[in-house]
């Protein structure tokens, strides 16, 4: 498939900080393909979204070196606090994720189509008429994704966007990754939340102090969920379960 | 009245007040517009929630404006009661006092009655830049979304044991504590906004689509036009040194 993103030996460091957030860190994200950041708070999660996006730092300042090849220039990127990511010129949800398309000068109906579209796939059309100033946390950051989503990105950067979201929307938010995937764009999600992560990502890449400290499949980087850890009590042999539904695959078997 | 207008109607009127406001000299007139202001705020339903704010930002600059003027003025005084007016002072502190009274009347009402949304596709639909709508937009909405913000920062340092109330130094003292998360939250939050919008085709520099421009009607551009000659004849009687 084709690498929409590739880092190689990449190293990040923000206007007047003393030490770089990233360093030497290398990543593949290729059209098709859900990747998954995990790590402790503060171990450059973020800022390799941001970099991979190519946000940073052409918004952020500060200094990359390493080889950096973005290859679309179609990214969108969700943050965990959706109240910062409202444009504010909307009055109705529909508004708001139409803005994006608006932007690009499409034809009207083209415009509110992919924002009917991205409202479906996010389960907030019944939302289309109400004010984005008022709804609760969830409900926005379902609509912030989907305001994303309608201008059909071809890589999409998740930070942990779930964030704001009940167990229910969480579960139907990660599902709806590998279907992006499926539709031929690339999904780069960075989240503590390993046991969706497990679920969706096709390949982990752990961070620990700005550095890569594993990589590779799901199953043989992240254990730290609490299934992984029962099942690491009870003697389960490796690869761990990470989430319920493989435990009880495993044990079914 | 200016609630179903274009939102460019209200703008129109709001700054026609303003400029027949400094058209004028003497207190008559210049209160003459403002009795104007206050009949456009009545007849949009906002006079209620525009007096209040007007009065808290007008009555401090009264205050002052009659002391610098009205008491510190030179001759002919007249007495009133204890005090000694002024009387050229007095009439200088109603016309200043009056500039004022319009210019607050004129656009709390034009910011109560304009909705954002209506006046970004209104602007769209012309062709204006995207760099532009938001500019002014974002201005005529940055009150009430620092009074939103500053409500939270209030509850969440409240919690945190901060008093608000009780002596003036207290309540300098409790300035602090609100005022650097409110700049700070703001700051953070630029980032991430600037961020969302570029990715959103905030930055696109061909025409956005209007998706649903509100109407002009004839009514509004008639308005619209009224507001221009009666500005225009008011600066040309000026200039003539024949108006009031």
């Amino acid at each position: 498939m084709k690498p929409l993103v590739f880092l190689d030996g990449v190293a990040f460091s923000y206007p007047g900080a003393p030490e770089p957030a990233l360093d030497g860190v290398s990543l593949t994200v290729e059209a098709g393909s859900v990747v998954g950041v995990s790590g402790p708070a503060g171990a450059g999660a973020s800022t390799l979204l941001l970099v991979a996006g190519g946000f940073a730092p052409r918004l952020t300042g500060g200094t990359l070196t390493g080889k950096r090849v973005i290859a679309t220039e179609r990214v969108g990127i969700v943050f965990a606090t959706p109240w910062t990511q409202l444009t504010g010129l909307a009055s109705t949800v529909l508004g708001e994720v139409a803005f994006g398309p608006a932007s690009l000068g499409r034809p009207r109906e083209a415009v509110l189509g992919a924002a009917r579209r991205a409202m479906r796939n996010l389960g907030v059309a019944h939302l289309s008429d109400r004010d984005p100033a008022a709804l609760s946390g969830g409900e926005l950051q379902r609509v912030v994704a989907a305001a994303v989503l309608a201008m059909e990105p071809e890589l999409l950067v998740l930070d942990d966007p779930a964030a704001e979201l009940d167990p229910a929307g969480a579960d139907a938010l990660y599902a709806l990754l590998p279907e992006i995937a499926a539709g031929g764009a690339g999904v780069l999600v960075a989240t503590p939340d390993s046991e969706r992560l497990a679920r969706v990502a096709r390949w982990v890449v752990v961070l620990e102090g700005g550095r890569v400290a594993r990589e590779g499949a799901p199953g043989a980087v992240l254990d730290d969920t609490d299934v992984a850890r029962v099942a690491r009590m009870t003697g389960c042999p490796a690869p761990l379960p990470l989430d319920v539904p493989a435990a009880l695959a495993r044990l079914a078997r | 009245m200016l609630h179903r207008a274009h939102p460019y109607t209200p703008l129109a009127v709001a700054t026609g007040l303003l400029l027949l406001a400094f058209a004028f000299r003497s207190p008559g007139a210049v209160w003459a517009v403002v009795a104007v202001a206050l009949l456009v705020a009545a007849t949009s339903g906002v006079l209620g929630a525009v007096m209040r704010p007007a009065m808290l930002l007008a009555l401090p600059t009264w205050a002052l404006l009659t002391v610098l003027h009205g008491l510190l003025g030179g001759a002919p005084h007249v007495a009133v009661g204890p005090a000694v007016f002024s009387v050229a002072g007095a009439e200088r502190a109603l016309v200043l006092g009056g500039r004022l009274a319009a210019i607050l009347l004129a656009f709390l009402t034009a910011l109560a009655t304009v909705s954002p949304a209506r006046l970004v596709e209104a602007m769209t639909a012309r062709g204006v830049s995207f760099g532009r709508v938001y500019l002014l937009v974002s201005t005529l909405t940055v009150v009430p979304r620092l009074r939103a913000r500053v409500r939270q920062i209030v509850d969440a340092q409240q919690c945190r044991g901060l008093r608000i109330g009780g002596s003036p130094p207290a309540r300098v003292r409790a300035l602090g504590p609100l005022v650097v998360p409110l700049l700070l939250s703001a700051l953070a939050e630029v980032d991430e906004q600037a961020l969302a919008l570029a990715v959103r085709g905030g930055g696109a520099s061909g025409r956005r689509t209007a998706l649903d421009p509100p109407a002009d009607h004839l009514a509004d551009r008639v308005v619209r036009w009224g507001v221009l000659a009666l500005v225009v004849a008011a600066y040309a009687w000026k200039f003539a040194g024949a108006s009031p």
